[in-house]
């Protein structure tokens, strides 16, 4: 089964605001010349949240299970994290 | 509102540390950041209930299935190992999201007032108190427990905590199939309200731990492995699941079962003592202090004990000193503690693919005849030091 039909098991509600942003994107272009693709946070992430477009890192933050493997996983600590607000964000039925 | 302590995050930890609180006459609020108790809480979720009756009566707990069976697995590049444990005490699975809600129902009960969708966003020191800063207002304190888990974001901005690097937190990931009692029953040859677990290790493409574990009507799956290995090997959580699944055969046993939640946590394997569990009326418990025991596979019995630590210290107004002494003290946490060393030692890539393929290999000679050319002598050297280690660990 492919990780977005997986995805689509859980049960999700958007927070506008994104909790999750990159802090300096000129870093990732010096992590994409150290590291290579693909980069430290779109490897661990088990949610595809990052993608790198157009030498961009894009954050699909909907996509996320909330685990916070990014930003230990992040050369540069350059992932800003905050949880969902108001109970927003995954909620699961099993754990 | 003033409150004598906040407890931020309803998971086991928080629970039991704002009923105890509650149960010793404080005012107690728990705020949990998700639309329920356990609502953003994974884990495998076996329990030794002997080690936990000893802070909480869990005669009313929801326990799914007594565990009967523990099976253990190397799959190596040696050849497959597997051995069927039956277990001396008492082990029995449960769901998070029941047993976490059943535990924040006990903090309740006991007096604590629980707010759910409420995330805290800061903490900020007022004449002596605590200002708890949340999404939905502010709150006072005399003190707060932060039981906030293994990404614990407030622990971290308040620099009582460093973050975690790659080789101290494993990446797991894991799924839920659901079917019906009995297939679940038939499907793993057991009986009534018995269950199995399994404990699978595989050492390709990177040395990794997995298990499976029975509910009622549904199972787990997952597999995890140090975030340095996934980086330095270029392997994606997901796929290595996937591998896993297919190397350990377990993609057959879940063949007709649904798949109804993929999910992933970050699992602690460092932290207390080398980090503080405490600062100037601020209590850090579970995993937010790294209070899990990977070799026991068990987390929900020392974020209970250290939940559990931190509301009488609050209630006996202890210091800093007081309440991380009471933790060495405590048998399920100084467990967590003494394996520390270990536990670094095992965590390197090349002893934990020696320890994968040292009895298949061992096994594969005795059966091929050729045991004086095993070459598991060669390993001997390598186990010496972790020998010595786990004189601290395994009594």
């Amino acid at each position: 089964m492919k990780l977005e039909e997986k995805l689509y098991t859980l049960r999700y509600k958007r927070d506008e605001n994104p909790h999750l942003q990159i802090k300096d994107r000129e870093k990732c272009l010096d992590c994409t010349i150290k590291n290579g693709e693909p980069q430290p946070c779109i490897l661990v992430c088990p949610a595809n949240v990052y993608s790198w477009i157009d030498k961009r890192i894009v954050i699909s933050y909907e996509n996320c299970v909330e685990c916070g493997a990014c930003k230990i996983a992040c050369p540069y600590e350059n992932i800003l994290w905050n949880f969902p607000r108001y109970g927003l964000g995954i909620a699961l039925r099993y754990g | 509102m003033e409150f004598d302590v906040v407890v931020v995050g309803a998971g086991p930890s928080g629970s039991v540390a704002a009923m105890t609180a509650s149960k010793a006459g404080l005012k107690v609020l728990l705020l949990e950041r998700g639309p329920e108790p356990g609502s953003k809480n994974v884990s495998g979720a076996m329990i030794r209930p002997t080690s936990i009756q000893n802070y909480v009566d869990l005669s009313s707990a929801p326990v799914d299935r007594d565990v009967k069976r523990v099976d253990i697995g190397l799959f190596s590049s040696q050849g497959d190992l597997k051995v069927s444990f039956r277990p001396s005490s008492r082990l029995v699975t449960l769901s998070r999201l029941k047993f976490d809600k059943w535990l924040a129902q006990q903090a309740e009960n006991s007096g604590a007032t629980l707010i759910t969708k409420t995330t805290v966003t800061g903490i900020e020191p007022s004449d002596g108190k605590k200002k708890v800063l949340t999404d939905r207002g502010i709150v006072e304190a005399k003190s707060v427990i932060l039981s906030e888990g293994a990404n614990a974001l407030i622990s971290m901005a308040l620099k009582i905590r460093p973050e975690f690097s790659p080789k101290e937190a494993v990446q797991a990931v894991k799924e839920v199939y659901s079917s019906t009692k009995d297939d679940i029953t038939r499907r793993f040859g057991l009986s009534g309200d018995e269950g199995v677990a399994f404990r699978f290790f595989i050492d390709y493409p990177l040395p990794s731990a997995g298990f499976l574990y029975t509910y009622k009507d549904s199972i787990s799956i997952g597999v995890g492995a140090p975030i340095n290995f996934l980086l330095e090997k270029k392997v994606r959580p997901s796929d290595l699941l996937e591998i896993f699944k297919d190397r350990t055969g377990l993609n057959e046993i879940v063949k007709g079962m649904s798949l109804r939640e993929y999910s992933a946590k970050i699992i602690p394997e460092q932290g207390f003592p080398s980090w503080k569990a405490c600062s100037e009326g601020i209590y850090l418990t579970g995993d937010t202090i790294g209070l899990i025991n990977p070799l026991e596979f068990n987390g929900i019995g020392p974020a209970i004990a250290s939940g559990f630590l931190a509301g009488k210290s609050v209630a006996n107004s202890s210091s800093c000193y007081e309440y991380e002494k009471s933790l060495y003290q405590d048998k399920e946490i100084s467990e967590v503690i003494r394996a520390r060393p270990l536990v670094r030692e095992l965590l390197k890539p090349e002893k934990m693919s020696t320890y994968i393929n040292l009895f298949p290999r061992l096994m594969n000679s005795w059966i091929s005849g050729n045991l004086t050319d095993s070459g598991v002598r060669q390993f001997l050297p390598k186990i010496a030091k972790d020998l010595i280690l786990s004189f601290g660990v395994i009594g």
